[in-house]
C-alpha cells in the first residue's frame, strides 16, 4: 500500500473524551467502531480509499475487537456482504467510490434493499462529484430512491459527520433498510476535530460467535413471492418508519432565522457552501446564523412530507439547493405542496444551474436571483456588486495573462512500467496503422492524455475489451484492447476475457500486470507479488512472481498468450506487430508486465540508503541529455511524457528552441535509451552510472580510463 | 475578549501532486490546532498525486476557541473567487490558473507564487518552442494582486536539501497574512518529526525572501557566447550581426575545417549585401541574422561522426558529472545509445556508394538496424567512438554532405530570389531553416515539411501578392512546427489553393479469414475453420 497509517490507527483507538484530530473519512472509520459494526468491506477508490486502507492496516486491533475487514475484490462482492445483516443482528458497513461502485453493486444492493436488514446495514459512499471527480458525473441520489433506502448527506463537520454515522446504523434498524451516506470529496478530505467516544466491541463477532445459523425464513429471501410482500413493506412500513425515526430524533436541522416570508431547504453537505453564499449578502454571520430560515436535509432520502410541509406553508416562496441532476428532492417537495395545498411558489433549478458542482459562487448567483425577487426589502447591492467584480477580475486576468493556461492533467510516474507499453503502442502504429484502441478504468487510463491521446472509448473498470466486441468485427483492423490487473479481477475476466474467448472474437488484449491496483493507492489483488517475492526481487520488479492471471486466461483456453517486459520496448513492438498480422484468430492477450513504480520505489530507498550507509557499492543510474545534440524537435517528449523530462534554454545562441533536460526526479529506468532506440529517435540521451561507495577495482578502472581517455580527447 | 475578526482567514494553496501540499496543509492546520484556533483543511488530491495539478484550501477563523464558548465558525470547504486572503502557487502557471479563476484580488489577495516552470505535456511536446511565457504570468501577478511575493522557491528548495512546501511554509509565514508567529510555524516544523533541519532551512530562505530580508540574483542572460572576435566578420559584417556570424564560423571550423567556415562566411556576407542593398538596415539586418543563425546550424548537421566528436570531448565527462551530481570520489559511467542504421551509415559513404547501399537495402527491404550501447568512458568505446570523428576530412564527399548543400543552396537561392520582391518574405523564407532539425523519421519529416513549402509556396506557382506569399510560408511553418505528422500543414497548405497530399496510407497487414466458425455454428469449410 501506498502509504502508512500508523498515526491513524492510534487515532482509531481514543476512548470517549478524548479528541480525534484528523480526516473526514478516517473520523467515519472511527465513528463505525463506535457503533459497534461486526464487519467492514469494501472496493478502494478516492475519496474513501483510506477508510479501507486504514482498516486493512489496523487488522490487529479489530481482531481484538472482533470486527471483520474484507478487502473486497468489486463494490458487487462488497454490497452483498451486507447479506450477513439480513439474517442477524449485526451491523455491518461497506464503502466505495460512487456512482461508479453503486452501479456495479447495484445487483446486490436491490436485492438487499428487498430481503430488508436486521442489524444495521451502511454503505459510505465517496460522492466523487464535482471538482477533482474522476468519473461520470452522477448522483447517487437515484439508487435510494429506486430501492427505498435511506441516503445521509450530513453537513460537513466532523461532529455531525460522526452523529450521522452513528444515527445511521440506528436509522437503518428502524425501517429495516440499508443506509446510505454520500460523502463528497472535500469531505472526505477535510482536517477537523471531534470529541470521540469508546469503541463497541460487537456482540456478533469472530470473538463471539454464533452457535446456529438463522432458521428459515422465506421472507428474507429476494425471491418470488416473498418480494411482492417486500415491495409493499417498503412502502407501508419501512420507509413510513425511517419517516418517523427522522423526525423523532431530529436527524434534519432547522434554523428559524428571522424571515416567515421566505426560506432555503439544502442538502446537509451544501451547508457551509450556503453559509458562505450568505455571509456575502450580509445575511449570515460566521456561526452560521442566519436571518432567512432554513431547513437542512442531513437525510435526504426520504424526505418527511410532515416537515417539509410545515417549514413551507405560509411562506410565499422557498429555495431549493440541491446539487447535480436530475431535481429530485424539489420535485418531490412540489409534488407534497401540491397535495398539501400550500401555495408556497418553489425555486431550484430554475435559478441554480442543473449540472456542476455547487460552490459558494454558484449558490450565491442563484440566491441572487431568488433574494431580489421574493425579499425585495432586501439591499442586494453587495451580492451584485460582488458578481460584478468577480467577473471583472477574472476578465482582467485573461487581459493581462492573454491566453488560458495550458491543462495538467495527472500524468503515469517518473519510472511508471505502464508508459513504455503506450511508447510501444504508438511505435507499432506508424507501421500497421491506427486501430480502434478500448480503454479502460486504471493508471493507464492517463495515457489518453497527451502526449499519447490513446483510446477511442472508456466504458468502466475492467470493460474495455467488452466494449470493442462489437466494433471488431466492423473494423478491417484487429481492435486493441487495453486492461490493467486491477480491473481484470474486478471484472475484466469475466465481461471481457470470457466473453471474447466464448464468442472467438478476433481482438487484441494487453494487461498491464503491475501487481497492485495502483491508482487507488496500490492495494493489493489476488496476484499481487507475495511478500517474500518482493523482498527477494529488492530493487527489481518482483510481479513475474505470480502467474495467477496467466494461469486463470490459460484455463480458460486461450491460444495466444504472450508475457513481455514493459521496458523491453523493441520487444513489445515485435509482439504487438505479431498479435496485429498474425494469421491466428481468436484473442490474443499480452501480459504487459512491471512492477508498479510507486511500490517499487518503497523497497530501493530504505534498501539503499541501508546499504550506502553501511558502505556498499551501490550503483545510481540516471538519464542525461547532451544538450549540444538534442536539435529541440522534442520527439523523445512525444514518445513518452515522463515528468522528469523537462525543458531549458539552450544556452546555445544559434538554436531558438529549449532543448530538452533531465531532471533530478529521474530514477534511471531507461525508458528513454530504451525509446531512442526503438523508434530511431536521436543519439542525445546517455546512461550514467553513479558508482557510490566504489570499491578498489572501481577506483583503479577509474584512474586509468580516466587518464587515458582525458589524454586522447580534445577539449 | 477582543473584538471577532470579520471573517476567516483563507488561504488557497495550487500546486502539483508529488510536492508535499498535504504536508504544508497539515503544517498550517497544526500550527493554527497550537493557538487554538478554529482551522480547517481540504483537498481534492484524486490522482492528482500523479503529478497533475490540485489544490487545497483551509480556513482559520485567528481567535481561541476559550473566547467564543460554545460558538463554532462554520468554515467553507471550496474557496470562492475574490475571496481568497493568501494565494499560494508551487508553480508559476499555477500562479496564472488561480488568477484566471479569480482567486487574486486587488483589494484582498496576497499572492506567494515561486517562479520557476514544470512545464506541462503540452508545452513539451512541440516541435518549436511551446513554453508559455512566464514573464507575462509575473507582470499580471504584480498588476493584480494586493501583494505578489515571486521568487523561485525550487531554487531554494534544492539548496536547502528540502523539498518546496517547506520554502512556500516559510514565504506564506513571512508574507505577513498568516496569524501564525514564525516560532509556531518551527515548532510545528520540529514536531513533525521528518528531515526537520533540511525543512527548518528550507522555511528560512522561504521566509527571508518574503520579508525582502534576502533577494535572489535576476536571471542573467545564460546564452553561452563562445567565439572569439574574427577579423572576417568585423571586417564585412553589419555590426547587428556579427556576434551571430561569429559564432556560426566557429561552429562551421568546428565542424569541418576553415574552408567550411570560410564558405559559411561567403554565403552569409552574399545575404548581407542583398540585405544591405534592400534597405535591411533600418531593420537591423533581420534577413542576414536569421540566415546566419539556420545556416549554420543546417552546415553543422548532426551526422554519426558530429555525434561522436560532441560525445568524446573532455569537458562533456565534468559537464555530465556535475549534471548526475556525481561526488568527488565517486567513478560515474557513461554509456550510449546508438542505433545507426543503414541511412546513418550510408550518409556518411562517399554519395555513390552511399547510393547503393541505401538502393540495395531498400530492395531486400532491410533496415539493419542495430541497438548498441557504447560506453564512451570505456576505453573500447572510447576509441570506437574517437575512430568515427576522425572520418571527418572524408565527410566532404559523402552522400549527405552533397544533399544538404544541394538543399541549401536551393534555400539560399530562394532567399535572394525573395528579396527583391520584399525583405519580409525573403525572411520568411529564412525561417523556414527551423524546420530542419532532429534525427531519423523526425529528420525526415521535417525535412519533408520544408521541401513541401518549397515547392509550393516558395516557388512562384500560385498567383499571390508578396504579403500573401509571406503571410502564407508563416503560416505553413507554424503548422509544420504544431503537427509533426503533417497533417495541419496540409491544411495550411490547402487553405491558400495548394491540392492538399493524400494522408500517408498505412499499410493493413492484417489478413482476416472470410468467415469464423462461432459457436454452434455449422463447421465452415477447412481454410476459415479456426487455427488452434
Amino acid at each position: 500500500m501506498e502509504r502508512l497509517f500508523t498515526e491513524e490507527i492510534r487515532a482509531l483507538q481514543l476512548g470517549a473524551g478524548e479528541t480525534f484530530q484528523g480526516e473526514g473519512i478516517l473520523a467515519v472509520t472511527k465513528a463505525l467502531l463506535q457503533s459497534g459494526v461486526s464487519y467492514v468491506g469494501g472496493y478502494q477508490g478516492a475519496p474513501v480509499s483510506h477508510l479501507l486502507d486504514v482498516m486493512v492496516q489496523a487488522r490487529d486491533y479489530l481482531d481484538e475487537l472482533g470486527v471483520h475487514v474484507e478487502a473486497c475484490t468489486n463494490e458487487a462482492s462488497a454490497a452483498a456482504m451486507l447479506g450477513a445483516s439480513i439474517n442477524y443482528a449485526m451491523r455491518g458497513a461497506v464503502t466505495w467510490k460512487s456512482i461508479v461502485g453503486t452501479n456495479v453493486a447495484s445487483d446486490a444492493l436491490s436485492n438487499l434493499a428487498s430481503a430488508g436488514v436486521k442489524g444495521g446495514a451502511l454503505i459510505v459512499l465517496g460522492e466523487d462529484y464535482g471538482e477533482g471527480a474522476s468519473v461520470i458525473q452522477e448522483r447517487s441520489h437515484a439508487f435510494a430512491v429506486k430501492s427505498s433506502m435511506c441516503l445521509l448527506d450530513p453537513r460537513p463537520s466532523l461532529p455531525v459527520i460522526v452523529r450521522m454515522v452513528e444515527e445511521a446504523f440506528e436509522l437503518s434498524e428502524a425501517c429495516n433498510s440499508p443506509a446510505m451516506m454520500e460523502l463528497r470529496i472535500r469531505a472526505c478530505h477535510m482536517q477537523g476535530s471531534f470529541i470521540a467516544n469508546d469503541n463497541r466491541a460487537p456482540a456478533i463477532s469472530a470473538r463471539l460467535p454464533m452457535a446456529e445459523a438463522a432458521s428459515f425464513l422465506y421472507d428474507r429471501l429476494a425471491h418470488p413471492p416473498a418480494t411482492f410482500r417486500q415491495e409493499k413493506l417498503k412502502s407501508d412500513v419501512r420507509m413510513p418508519a425511517a419517516r418517523k425515526h427522522i423526525l423523532e430524533r431530529g436527524l434534519n436541522e432547522v434554523q428559524a432565522g428571522g424571515r416567515d416570508d421566505i426560506g432555503l431547504i439544502v442538502q446537509g453537505g451544501l451547508h457551509a457552501s450556503l453559509i458562505r453564499a450568505l455571509q456575502q449578502i450580509g445575511l449570515a454571520d460566521d456561526f452560521g446564523n442566519t436571518t432567512v430560515p432554513m431547513l437542512i436535509l442531513n437525510v435526504v432520502y426520504p424526505l418527511v412530507p410532515e416537515q417539509l410541509v410545515e417549514f413551507c406553508v405560509g411562506r410565499s416562496a422557498v429555495l431549493v439547493i440541491e446539487e447535480g441532476q436530475p431535481e429530485f428532492i424539489e420535485q418531490e417537495i412540489a409534488l407534497m405542496l401540491g397535495r398539501a395545498g400550500a401555495r408556497t411558489t418553489l425555486h431550484g433549478k430554475d435559478m441554480l444551474p442543473l449540472a456542476g458542482e455547487y460552490t459558494s459562487e454558484v449558490i450565491l448567483r442563484g440566491l441572487h436571483q431568488f433574494l431580489a425577487r421574493h425579499a425585495v426589502d432586501l439591499d442586494m447591492s453587495a451580492a451584485t456588486q460582488w458578481v460584478a467584480s468577480v467577473d471583472r477580475l477574472r476578465e482582467r486576468a485573461n487581459e493581462l495573462l492573454g491566453t488560458a493556461m495550458p491543462p495538467r492533467p495527472p500524468t503515469f510516474c517518473v519510472g511508471c512500467p505502464e508508459r513504455p507499453v503506450f511508447a510501444a503502442i504508438k511505435l507499432v502504429e506508424r507501421e500497421v496503422g491506427t486501430p480502434h484502441i478500448a480503454g479502460d478504468i486504471g493508471c493507464h487510463a492517463l495515457a489518453t492524455f497527451e502526449p499519447f491521446s490513446v483510446g477511442n472509448s472508456i466504458l468502466g473498470y475492467g470493460m474495455g475489451l467488452a466494449s470493442a466486441a462489437a466494433v471488431g468485427p466492423a473494423m478491417a483492423r484487429r481492435t486493441l484492447s487495453i486492461m490493467g490487473d486491477g480491473g481484470f479481477w474486478h471484472n475484466g475476466f469475466l465481461s471481457g476475457v470470457s466473453s471474447a474467448l466464448l464468442n472467438q472474437d478476433d481482438s487484441i488484449l494487453v494487461i498491464m500486470k503491475n501487481g497492485y491496483t495502483s491508482a487507488t493507492g496500490t492495494q493489493d489483488v489476488l496476484s499481487s507479488p507475495g511478500e517474500a517475492a518482493r523482498t527477494s526481487a529488492q530493487a527489481a520488479s518482483s510481479v513475474h512472481a505470480d502467474t495467477r492471471i496467466e494461469q486463470t486466461i490459460r484455463g480458460a483456453g486461450i491460444q495466444w498468450l504472450r508475457t513481455v517486459h514493459t521496458y523491453r520496448v523493441s520487444q513489445m513492438v515485435d509482439t504487438l506487430r505479431e498479435a496485429f498480422t498474425t494469421a491466428q484468430g481468436g484473442l490474443k492477450v499480452i501480459i504487459a508486465e512491471g512492477e508498479c513504480q510507486l511500490e517499487r520505489q518503497r523497497r530501493i530507498r530504505p534498501l539503499f540508503s541501508r546499504l550506502l550507509r553501511d558502505g556498499h557499492r551501490v550503483v545510481r543510474t540516471r538519464f542525461g541529455v547532451d544538450g549540444d545534440v538534442c536539435s529541440g524537435d522534442h520527439s523523445c517528449i512525444r514518445l513518452s511524457g515522463c515528468p522528469s523530462l523537462g525543458l531549458a534554454d539552450s544556452g546555445d545562441p544559434l538554436k531558438v528552441d529549449p532543448i530538452v533536460q533531465v531532471n533530478q526526479a529521474c530514477v534511471g529506468c531507461g525508458l528513454c535509451g530504451e525509446v531512442a532506440h526503438a523508434a530511431v529517435l536521436c543519439p542525445s540521451f546517455y546512461r550514467a552510472e553513479v558508482v557510490q561507495n566504489p570499491d578498489w577495482f572501481d577506483r583503479l578502472r577509474w584512474a586509468i580510463e580516466s587518464r587515458l581517455i582525458g589524454w586522447l580527447a580534445p577539449a | 475578549m477582543s473584538p471577532l475578526p470579520e471573517r476567516p482567514l483563507t488561504v488557497l494553496i495550487a500546486a502539483l501532486g508529488g510536492e508535499g501540499g498535504g504536508v504544508l496543509a497539515d503544517w498550517l492546520v497544526a500550527a493554527a490546532t497550537r493557538l487554538h484556533f478554529p482551522v480547517q483543511s481540504t483537498s481534492i488530491p484524486g490522482v492528482a498525486q500523479r503529478t497533475g495539478a490540485t489544490t487545497y484550501y483551509l480556513e482559520i477563523y485567528p481567535v481561541n476557541r476559550s473566547e467564543l464558548g460554545d460558538k463554532q465558525p462554520v468554515l467553507a470547504l471550496t474557496p470562492s473567487p475574490g475571496n481568497v486572503d493568501l494565494m499560494v502557487a508551487s508553480e508559476l502557471i499555477e500562479a496564472g490558473r488561480a488568477m484566471q479563476n479569480g482567486f487574486v484580488s486587488p483589494e484582498r489577495t496576497t499572492l506567494v507564487a515561486s517562479t520557476h516552470r514544470i512545464y506541462t505535456t503540452l508545452e513539451k511536446m512541440q516541435m518549436g518552442d511551446g513554453r508559455i511565457d512566464g514573464e507575462r504570468i509575473m507582470r499580471a501577478a504584480d498588476a493584480l494582486a494586493r501583494k505578489a511575493l515571486l521568487f523561485d522557491m525550487a531554487a531554494l528548495a534544492q539548496q536547502s536539501g528540502t523539498v518546496i512546501s517547506a520554502v512556500l511554509f516559510g514565504a506564506m509565514a513571512g508574507s505577513g497574512v498568516l496569524p501564525l508567529a514564525r516560532a509556531v510555524c518551527e515548532e510545528v516544523i520540529r514536531a513533525s518529526g521528518k528531515g526537520v533541519e533540511a525543512s527548518l532551512r528550507g522555511f528560512e530562505l522561504g521566509w527571508r525572501h518574503a520579508t525582502g530580508e534576502a533577494q535572489q540574483p535576476s536571471p542573467e542572460a545564460i546564452k553561452r557566447w563562445a567565439a572569439h572576435p574574427h577579423e572576417r566578420v568585423r571586417a564585412t559584417l553589419p555590426g547587428e550581426v556579427q556576434r551571430i556570424a561569429e559564432e556560426g564560423a566557429a561552429r562551421t571550423l568546428d565542424f569541418q575545417n576553415a574552408r567550411y567556415a570560410a564558405l559559411y562566411l561567403d554565403r552569409v556576407e552574399a545575404v548581407a549585401k542583398l540585405d544591405r542593398e534592400q534597405g535591411g538596415g533600418a531593420g537591423g539586418y533581420r534577413l542576414t541574422l536569421e540566415t546566419a543563425r539556420f545556416l549554420a546550424l543546417w552546415m553543422c548537421y548532426e551526422d554519426v561522426i558530429r555525434v561522436a566528436d560532441l560525445k568524446t570531448r573532455r569537458s562533456r565527462v565534468e559537464r555530465v558529472r556535475a549534471e548526475v551530481q556525481a561526488k568527488a570520489n565517486e567513478p560515474v559511467h557513461i554509456v550510449e545509445y546508438l542505433k545507426p542504421g543503414v541511412e546513418e551509415i550510408a550518409a556518411i559513404l562517399p554519395a555513390r556508394l552511399g547510393h547503393a547501399l541505401e538502393s540495395w537495402a531498400k530492395q531486400r527491404g532491410l533496415r539493419l538496424q542495430k541497438g548498441m550501447y557504447i560506453r564512451t568512458t570505456g576505453i573500447v568505446g572510447f576509441l570506437l567512438m574517437r575512430f568515427l570523428a576522425t572520418l571527418r576530412p572524408l565527410r566532404r564527399s559523402s552522400l549527405r554532405y552533397g544533399i544538404e548543400q544541394q538543399t541549401i543552396e536551393r534555400w539560399l537561392e530562394a532567399i535572394h530570389a525573395a528579396a527583391p520582391l520584399g525583405l519580409g518574405l525573403a525572411l520568411e523564407i529564412a525561417l523556414l531553416g527551423r524546420l530542419i532539425k532532429g534525427y531519423g523519421d523526425t529528420y525526415a519529416r521535417g525535412r519533408g515539411n520544408f521541401l513541401r513549402i518549397m515547392d509550393t509556396l516558395v516557388a512562384p506557382t500560385l498567383p499571390m501578392s508578396e504579403s500573401e506569399r509571406r503571410e502564407a510560408i508563416r503560416n505553413a511553418r507554424e503548422a509544420a512546427l504544431a503537427d509533426p505528422e503533417g497533417r495541419k500543414l496540409e491544411g495550411s497548405l490547402s487553405s491558400v489553393g495548394v491540392t492538399p497530399l493524400p494522408p500517408r496510407a498505412k499499410p493493413l497487414q492484417f489478413m482476416r479469414k472470410p468467415t469464423i466458425a462461432r459457436p454452434g455454428a455449422p463447421a465452415a469449410g477447412a481454410g476459415s475453420a479456426p487455427r488452434s
